[in-house]
């Protein structure tokens, strides 16, 4: 798909992302904005996987680590094929529904990893990346976490492993946008230093815009052919990134459109009454 | 000559059988690889050790996302440092995948923390585990039946977790023993009025117990249990149901381990007096056997207290 494409494809999964949620009554639009285009980007472009098979051994792994956001997982996993049909209705979080409030492993299929508890993605991601050099194979995983997500201890534990072993086959985009639930992460606990800290870890670091797309092609690119460390690239995000009334508006953390708000959202992403 | 000098030598032995059996077993070690005898494992099978350093939290879930692959991970440390603070990554990213990981939770009970103190000895992680759905839990009581533990561990689909000692365990099974897969063995059979049954490394002292009773004609039977809230618990129902009385002992806070589930089991099935015998505070350094004797396990106490419930 050429970039125009996956520009037009990351509109569309942003409006199915709305929707779903102005459906189920429930759910964290602004999280799921902010990475809209990393996700069109991995499922569209980057990432080896098969939809029909989606257990496949030697697939690219991946894990929404901030599984909060994953009603824009759940709407790529759809668009891309892993549940056959497509799905018009997701009842998000619905009694029953395989889209469960955050990420399901063996209930969702496509989901690699169960997740949502903050912090667990990097050392989980990890475990896939040492099995993949002990197995031999050459997939690589890709994890998403919040820039609030890095106060977890546990993140920090993952990100020594992860140098430690020289899992190069590991890529860990951070959501940078500076938001969190309490407020702005600056507010909340001041370091924003996050390339730093990642290089101070020995780890590979870019900084990119997260929502330029070809920028994070390329920056995938350059991580793959930079070997012997795992890659960190830090995406500048715009929580609600594509609705205007939810840009940078924290209020939108976790929120449901009214009727007038979504017939706003329709026109800004395109979409049809 | 003893076979294994204790239960976390015995879970090396195991290891390394296993990996010479062709099995897909790994050891991931949160710094832990000294403290579960495993360096000769470790040097041997470079390939099937992962040091993640003192994280137990990541050990874990390195060890979850190795299992999502396809291999067969166990984790080994101190019982507490996973199943209080990793606890969260057990329950979330192990037990609730039903991901293929083992635990071994070494330095249970006073016996095996016993000159560390508290913050080494391990007297809540059954209480723990026992409310997480799919964990099976697995209570050795020496260093054979840990052998035959993590053999059979590797055999169990889903989460698994064994507990350990540290050395101070005194060997109650014979060589050719196996890991019973009923959950219960009777080892004393005095009669069926009183029924102890027991879980864990004061086995040794309850049997002591149970014979000083028999010479006072104390119609008595001991048996060990090694699987806590197993699929098929009926043969440890069917010791309930014949006995008159049921005592508990156990080297675990008196609530949520083998008194918990023997007490459920005898309401739910065969209700009549359950009494446990297990701890109620923190415990102290000292070596093993006076710590264990001054908590009330040594086998005249623990006649005493059967004694005084009969």
């Amino acid at each position: 798909m050429d970039l125009n494409g996956l520009n037009e494809l990351a509109k569309h999964l942003r409006l199915e992302t709305v929707r779903m949620i102005y459906e189920g009554k429930d759910g964290h639009p602004g999280p799921a904005l902010s990475i809209a285009d990393i996700v069109t980007a991995l499922y569209f472009d980057i990432m080896n996987i098969n939809p029909q098979n989606p257990t496949w051994e030697d697939r690219d792994r991946f894990i929404l680590s901030k599984g909060h956001a994953c009603p824009i997982y759940y709407t790529a996993l759809n668009e891309k094929g892993y549940f056959g049909d497509k799905i018009s209705n997701f009842n998000l979080r619905a009694l029953g529904s395989i889209f469960q409030g955050h990420p399901v492993m063996r209930t969702t299929p496509g989901v690699d990893m169960t997740s949502g508890s903050l912090g667990n993605g990097i050392s989980i991601g990890a475990g896939m990346a040492i099995a993949g050099k002990l197995n031999k194979k050459s997939y690589n995983v890709y994890i998403i976490v919040g820039d609030g997500e890095l106060q977890e201890g546990v993140v920090w534990e993952g990100i020594n492993v992860a140098a430690a072993h020289k899992l190069d086959n590991m890529i860990v985009f951070v959501d940078d946008n500076n938001w969190q639930s309490g407020g702005a992460v600056d507010k909340t606990i001041g370091s924003r230093n996050i390339k730093e800290r990642f290089e101070s870890f020995c780890w590979d670091v870019q900084e990119i815009d997260g929502h330029d797309i070809s920028m994070i092609q390329k920056a995938v690119k350059v991580a793959k052919n930079t070997p012997g460390k795992p890659h960190a690239i830090v995406c500048k995000t715009i929580k609600g990134k594509g609705v205007d009334f939810m840009e940078n508006n924290n209020a939108w953390h976790k929120g449901v459109p009214t009727d007038a708000e979504f017939e706003s959202i329709m026109a800004q992403l395109g979409g049809r009454v | 000559m003893k076979k294994f000098s204790g239960t976390r030598e015995a879970f090396a032995a195991a290891m390394t059988d296993m990996v010479r059996e062709g099995k897909k077993n790994y050891f991931v070690s949160p710094d832990s690889v000294g403290a579960m005898r495993s360096i000769p494992f470790a040097k041997e099978f470079p390939d099937r050790y992962v040091e993640v350093g003192i994280a137990e939290q990541a050990s874990v879930n390195v060890a979850a996302g190795l299992a999502s692959c396809g291999l067969i991970p166990f984790v080994g440390t101190y019982a507490g440092f996973l199943t209080m603070r990793a606890c969260e990554q057990m329950r979330t990213f192990v037990a609730y995948p039903n991901l293929n990981v083992k635990f071994v939770g070494i330095n249970a009970g006073l016996v095996g923390g016993e000159r560390e103190g508290v913050t080494h000895q391990f007297y809540e992680d059954l209480g723990v585990l026992s409310s997480i759905p799919g964990f099976t839990i697995f209570t050795p009581a020496d260093a054979i039946q840990t052998y035959l533990a993590v053999k059979m561990a590797y055999e169990i689909e889903g989460p698994v977790y064994i507990r350990a000692g540290s050395g101070r365990e005194i060997d109650v099974y014979d060589e050719n023993s196996v890991f019973n897969k009923n959950g219960v063995t009777l080892l004393r059979n005095y009669g069926s009025d009183i029924v102890v049954f027991a879980s864990g490394f004061i086995l040794d002292r309850v049997l002591k117990a149970a014979d000083l009773l028999k010479d006072e004609n104390v119609n008595i039977s001991v048996a060990d249990v090694n699987i806590l809230h197993g699929k098929n618990p009926s043969k440890i129902i069917e010791l309930i149901t014949k006995a008159k009385v049921v005592f508990t002992v156990e080297d675990h806070n008196i609530n949520g381990g083998l008194g918990s589930y023997i007490s459920q089991l005898a309401c739910e099935h065969s209700p009549k007096n359950v009494y446990r015998i297990g701890l109620t505070t923190f415990g102290k350094s000292g070596p093993a056997k006076e710590l264990a004797d001054s908590f009330g396990y040594s086998p005249e106490q623990l006649v005493n207290k059967i004694k005084n419930k009969i």
